[in-house]
């Protein structure tokens, strides 16, 4: 196990190596324009300067060799353009925990509505339950959520008597944004779940288990239920992690502080150490989920080994 | 008595069989007869479209989606249509028609036989512009008032003409304290219109048009009265605004249709693209074991890096435009696309039907080509079908962000995008139409998809 974690981290940094420094190679190949505000005032000597300044007059391998040397040191610079001289970790330390907040409760509330409809969906398939939830996870995926998103902030404030933009003191800011954003996920849970519990149901343990007496509620439970999960938890730990990148909707609706359009921003204001820093940080973050999500997998379905080398059947 | 009949029956019954059995003669072996045996008049995809038909939903949504392809292709050739860029101006005051509301016809008002009229000159043939305003009085101007009906004025001016004016809150006149107080001197600090009756004729003040053929316009050419019922347009011609106008006076109409053909477009095209690309590597990935190592290290790399930010870099790098869209999302969505397929192709790769056709000495191409993709031609399909919503959405996504296509080439994304603004206004009709359309097209193509993978598995197969 140790070995294999070993062996995944090694290939992470392996892969990091190579998005971040495919992201600092295209993002050298920007046009200049990008980095002034207003480049024809601007003369000759001012813009060589702030070149200089930015360390893009050097020849792109030392930038590359400068941009790892400081990474090593643990120092992600300051922006550029975003907000020019504030440290990088500045910035994210100030939007990242409201995005955090928000997702954490929005991924609860949606595992703990999606997961218990999607079973229930499962339970009476083709009947009242299931027929209701698949319009729903029909609707959901149609509508886009830019749509129904705006819908929910002008009738939802106007019912709760609140104010459209948010406000993190109040209570009751909180609903909106965070209902708009569980949506797409209680559906995304209920339709997943709901499939692969119909197809654990129709395996032949289920029949044996019915056959032996077990009632229907013992085996949706602890035979089927727990069958249907596994290949979700996989997922789990990376929704997780990811709740620090925001919801780019939902943030720019509501005016909430958070890091939704911050990459966005960014990369069309061609600030590139935020980008670099962004790209290197969710990048990571998507690496560890996905290895966390692995390792969940294997603990929780002990069929699922990581000891026995994975071959060419 | 009774056995010796039945004996006798029996007897009777042996003797005939007997002879029938003499009359038969042993077959010449046949190879074609001894091939029948065994025949079956099954046909997989025979046997997936009569399953398909059988979802009733799945089998209209399919009609409709192909109704609605078609008539994307056929609109702009239809008669009466507006050109999907084109802004729509009035053609005397070169005002834009804009934020006009959606409705079957483009008749704003049907007036009554001997109608007084006012006829603006214009230059048509068939077409008069009329409205029913006597003359636009200057702000500050003032006038006599005679008479009060409901939220009208009847007023005189000094020069003895007579008319109505308007009296609410857009005119603003000067009112006297008891409300039927008459002759009233008045005056409105806006400059206001007098009109013959106490109706207004007009679009927002501007002319509206009617067949010459309807009305007796008087030989000075400049007020008429109508023959018979007659019916005043917002436009000479009758083509109606179905989905009304824009703010910039575009028709919505056309407008939408134009954009579903754009989106469907970006939409066949990725799924292709993703599809060709996806296939071939896919099948490489899977069938040549040489390759299986490096292209799975080359999947984990690309499959790590967050599919928001390849999307946002393509697109912003390069020119926006329809190509761009196409590439970034073919260069996110392939990934997928061939794991997939890889993984189809390692689970019947070493089947015994493929062995036996190895032995047999099939080349690699034969196999994939003939034993390998027909089976997977089903749920390649299906992904396609899943594919083409997705990058419509995508779409749509890349649009909020800003980084879209630009105004001038419609799309669903970006008439969205701009509808969304509108939404708390009396314009939200802009931003339901695209998303009806495309709610339709994203619904169809779920459940064609779903009902098509149910159907395609011979499982289901009777």
């Amino acid at each position: 196990m140790l070995k294999y974690v070993g062996k995944r981290l090694l290939a992470a940094l392996v892969t990091l190596f190579i998005i971040l420094t495919t992201v600092f190679v295209l993002m050298r190949q920007m046009p200049i324009e990008g980095y002034f505000d207003n480049i024809d005032k601007a003369d000759q000597g001012v813009i060589d300067a702030k070149l200089h300044q930015l360390g893009l007059k050097d020849p792109m391998h030392i930038q590359l060799l400068n941009f790892y040397k400081n990474i090593l040191k643990g120092d992600l610079g300051v922006s550029n353009r975003y907000r020019t001289g504030a440290p990088i970790i500045d910035i994210i330390a100030g939007k990242a925990p409201i995005s955090i907040q928000m997702g954490l409760i929005s991924m609860a509330l949606s595992l703990l509505l999606g997961i218990p409809l999607g079973a229930k969906m499962a339970r009476s398939k083709y009947k009242f339950w299931d027929k209701i939830g698949t319009g729903f996870i029909v609707f959901i995926n149609a509508v886009p959520a830019a749509v129904y998103y705006i819908y929910i902030q002008s009738y939802g404030s106007s019912m709760l008597k609140i104010s459209m933009l948010f406000d993190p003191s109040k209570f009751l800011n909180w609903v909106l944004p965070v209902f708009s954003m569980s949506l797409g996920s209680i559906a995304y849970y209920a339709m997943w779940l709901r499939r692969y519990m119909v197809d654990e149901l129709n395996k032949d343990y289920v029949q044996l288990a019915k056959a032996k007496g077990v009632t229907s509620q013992d085996i949706t439970m602890a035979h089927v239920f727990r069958n249907a999960f596994v290949p979700m938890i996989q997922y789990i730990p990376s929704s997780l992690l990811f709740t620090i990148s925001g919801s780019i909707y939902v943030e720019s609706l509501y005016s909430i502080p958070g890091m939704g359009g911050l990459l966005v921003d960014v990369i069309t204001r061609q600030d590139n150490t935020m980008v670099q820093a962004l790209v290197m940080i969710y990048a990571s973050i998507g690496i560890i989920g996905m290895l966390l999500g692995d390792l969940l997998m294997a603990l929780i379905d002990p069929r699922i080994s990581f000891a026995k080398k994975e071959g060419v059947r | 008595m009774a056995e010796n009949k039945m004996e006798k029956q029996l007897y009777e019954s042996l003797n005939q069989s007997q002879q029938s059995l003499d009359d038969f003669a042993f077959a010449p072996y046949s190879e074609k007869e001894a091939e029948r045996t065994g025949f079956s008049y099954y046909s997989y995809w025979g046997s997936t479209i009569r399953v398909f038909l059988k979802n009733r939903l799945a089998t209209g949504l399919l009609i409709l989606l192909v109704l609605l392809v078609l008539f994307t292709i056929i609109q702009p050739h239809l008669p009466n249509q507006f050109r999907a860029t084109e802004v729509i101006n009035h053609p005397i005051t070169g005002l834009q028609m804009y934020n006009i509301g959606p409705s079957f016809s483009n008749v704003m008002y049907t007036v009554p036989e001997n109608t007084q009229l006012v006829v603006t000159p214009y230059e048509n043939d068939t077409w008069a512009a009329v409205s029913n305003i006597l003359t636009s009085l200057k702000a500050r101007t003032t006038f006599t008032i005679i008479e009060y009906e409901k939220n009208w004025v009847k007023v005189e001016l000094d020069d003895g003409q007579h008319g109505y004016v308007l009296n609410n809150f857009t005119t603003k006149l000067r009112l006297p304290e008891d409300p039927n107080q008459v002759p009233y001197e008045s005056r409105s600090n806006f400059p206001v219109k007098m009109y013959t009756f106490p109706e207004d004729y007009t679009n927002q003040g501007t002319e509206l048009f009617v067949l010459k053929d309807q009305l007796n316009i008087t030989p000075d050419g400049l007020s008429a009265t109508t023959k018979t019922e007659a019916k005043l347009r917002l436009l000479p011609g009758d083509a109606p605004f179905l989905f009304g106008t824009n703010n910039a006076g575009q028709d919505m109409w056309s407008m939408v249709w134009s954009g579903t053909r754009t989106s469907l477009y970006i939409g066949f095209m990725v799924a292709m693209l993703e599809a060709i690309i996806g296939i071939f590597i896919g099948v490489l990935w899977g069938y040549v074991r040489r390759l299986d190592r490096l292209l799975t290290e080359i999947y984990n790399v690309i499959n790590n890096i967050p599919t928001t930010i390849v999307l946002i870099m393509f697109t912003y790098i390069m020119r926006p435009g329809i190509q761009t869209l196409i590439f970034s999302m073919t260069i996110t969505g392939w990934v997928s696309m061939a794991r997939f397929v890889r993984n189809q192709i390692v689970i019947i790769r070493d089947r015994d039907y493929n062995l036996a056709s190895r032995c047999l000495g099939s080349s690699t191409f034969r196999i994939i080509t003939r034993n390998l993709l027909p089976y997977l031609v089903s749920v390649i399909m299906l992904r396609m079908a899943l594919a083409i919503p997705g990058a419509i959405g995508s779409e749509v996504f890349i649009t909020y962000i800003g980084l879209g296509l630009p105004v001038s080439i419609p799309s669903l994304g970006n008439l969205i995008n701009v509808g969304r603004k509108l939404v708390t206004t009396s314009y939200a009709y802009q931003l339901i139409f695209p998303t009806i359309i495309l709610s339709i097209v994203t619904i169809s193509f779920y459940i064609i998809g779903n009902a098509f993978a149910d159907a395609a598995d011979p499982r289901n197969h009777v």
